[in-house]
């Protein structure tokens, strides 16, 4: 029917990895990149636990990661990706760049949620008497919740771009796909295949995170 | 209850200094209703912020209760805060949460039973009028309604204190009634101490027992509401009492006085039984004086009345100087004005 040299299955195998790879280092970058998130939330100058030294430190690092392209972090960090999985090619070898590219990014995007909370909600907390600790855990998480979920989904969609780029280097994934076939050997099909999957996939994150969101700040 | 001793403040930005208190010394007493008044930027948020220490003097003492909160460790620091509530211009209610939420989170912080909560909650819940919000959101209540839910907030652990920064300034003339009426409940069915900042001599008016009024980071006047009201010493003051209490004769009664050929008035001022004695029958009677009310003025405060008269007095000048030392000795103030 179409003239093309990809079968269903690599196709599908493609998704699935592609799946895989956003599924992991979203994970893992959202647990660390919120981590470091509310700790630069709460220690920048007029935090509720300042500590400015912390908080220029890790404002420069973050700021060092997000100003390499993805592109050329995931070749510089060849020898780290290698010492932890063994390769530098493949699925699994994607996801440390991927990480390291998305946790960073995930922190900035918190920062901004988290601060997007009014400091009249924090100074209600500590007129209570609510410790550091309760104050993230009862007012400001809750309170930043629907933004949080915005905020994750263009995490996602950014960490889609990535990974098609990553399969250009041997990652695996539809971007692989997009590039072996559709640029390499003409395959129109493949090509505009993979573009729809991944207009598909970003749609459907932005109007899940939307809906979520929404549902969440019952406004 | 709660003391200021010379309290100064000084905010430090990058290359400025703000002095937002300069030497201010306060006391409010158990069961006040105290009120601090002034104009914008003269430092009562800054002065409130200071009882439940969510800003530290750079200078002198604040004592809540007996405690010197600079000497607390952050632990006890809480737990005094846990004892003194606090609302807000702007509610500060959590969006994410329904009212019911609002109101436990007090309690959820002190780790009470989920039943205790329960019991609690919708006892305030009923007291401030607002039972059947209970799962509604914040977004869905009108400002009176949000400030319901603020009191009930910082009522939920028991406190011996409540701060009101300007918390009826977001409001409606009746909605303001309605929130002052709560707050004056909360003060007799609970005997909480209330301190109140504000900048509508009005809200002063209607609860307050005791009333500073500041200036630029100096209290230039406190006292009783009555005293203010009666004889505010100071210009600011005067201006502030103005604001309710007309104590000044229209312009339009003095121009027709003047044409007259009066140029001095006596200016009667008095409190609470007086000002329903027959003063005008008296003067008359008694001292053959013939006296005309020019323009009075009644204000209720503090569930009593003060009065303003000013009297155009004509008779014999020995006649009006002993009716004047009779109304003195009576308790009225007495002052010959010109106008
Ligand atoms: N966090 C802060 N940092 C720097 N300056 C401050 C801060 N808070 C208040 N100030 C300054 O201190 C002074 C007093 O402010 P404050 O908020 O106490 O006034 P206010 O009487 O409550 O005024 P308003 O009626 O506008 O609320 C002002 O000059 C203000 O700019
Ligand atoms: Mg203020």
């Amino acid at each position: 029917m179409f003239d093309t040299n990809i079968t269903l299955q690599q196709f599908l195998d493609a998704i699935g990895d592609t799946l895989y790879m956003v599924g992991m280092s979203l994970l893992i970058g959202t647990i660390f990149g919120s981590i470091l998130g509310v700790i630069i939330v709460v220690t920048r100058r007029d935090g509720i636990l300042s500590f400015p030294i912390i908080y220029t430190i890790l404002n420069i690092i973050i700021n060092i990661i997000r100003s390499v392209p993805f592109i050329i972090l995931m070749v510089a960090i060849i020898p780290l990706t290698r010492s932890i999985v063994g390769t530098s090619i493949g699925t699994n070898a994607a996801i440390v760049p991927l990480i390291i590219f998305i946790t960073p990014f995930i922190a900035r995007l918190v920062e901004n949620s988290l601060l997007e909370v009014g400091p009249g909600i924090v100074e209600a907390a500590e007129s209570m008497g609510a410790t550091p600790f309760q104050i993230i855990r009862y007012f400001i998480l809750p309170e930043a919740f629907g933004s949080l979920i915005l905020s994750l989904a263009t995490a996602t969609i950014s960490l889609i771009g990535a990974t098609a780029m990553a399969g250009t280097v041997g990652g695996g994934g539809v971007g692989d796909i997009a590039i072996v076939y559709g640029y390499q050997r003409y395959d129109t099909f493949a090509m505009v295949s993979t573009i729809i999957i991944l207009i598909l996939f970003v749609q459907l994150i932005q109007s899940t995170g939307n809906t979520l969101a929404r549902w969440v700040r019952r406004r | 209850m709660i003391e200021l001793r010379g309290i100064h403040k000084v905010y430090q930005k990058k290359d400025t200094e703000v002095h937002a208190l300069k030497g201010v010394d306060l006391t409010i007493e158990q069961g006040d209703i105290f009120g601090v008044i002034g104009y914008s930027g003269a430092g009562k948020s800054t002065l409130v912020r200071l009882v439940n220490y969510l800003e530290q003097p750079t200078e002198g003492h604040v004592i809540v209760d007996g405690a010197y909160l600079a000497e607390q460790s952050p632990n006890a620091l809480r737990q005094i805060k846990k004892q003194i509530g606090m609302i807000f211009q702007h509610f500060n209610l959590l969006e994410s949460k329904t009212i019911y939420k609002n109101v436990a989170m007090p309690l959820i912080l002190a780790k009470k039973s989920k039943k205790e909560i329960h019991a609690r909650v919708s006892e305030l819940l009923e007291f401030v009028g607002l039972a059947d919000k209970a799962i509604n959101y914040p977004s869905e209540l009108s400002g009176g309604q949000k400030q319901r839910v603020g009191i009930a907030r910082a009522l939920a652990t028991n406190p011996k204190i409540l701060l009101c920064d300007e918390a009826t300034s977001a409001l409606d003339p009746q909605t303001t009634q309605s929130i002052l009426d709560l707050l004056q409940r909360v003060n007799k069915e609970y005997g909480i101490t209330i301190m109140l900042i504000t900048h509508e001599m009005s809200v002063i008016q209607k609860i307050c027992n005791k009333v500073a009024v500041m200036e630029e980071g100096k209290i230039i006047e406190q006292g009783s509401v009555l005293d203010v009201f009666g004889h505010p010493k100071h210009q600011t003051s005067r201006n502030f009492v103005q604001t309710v209490v007309k104590t000044d004769i229209p312009r339009r009664i003095k121009d027709h006085l003047n044409q007259q050929d009066v140029h001095v008035l006596t200016k009667l001022e008095m409190v609470g039984e007086h000002a329903t004695q027959p003063i005008l029958a008296t003067l008359m009677q008694r001292f053959e004086l013939t006296v005309s009310a020019v323009f009075t003025n009644m204000t209720e405060i503090q569930d009593t009345t003060l009065a303003i008269w000013y009297l155009d007095i004509q008779g014999k000048e020995a006649d009006k100087i002993n009716a004047l030392s009779y109304l003195e000795a009576q308790g009225v103030r007495v002052e010959e004005v010109s106008i």
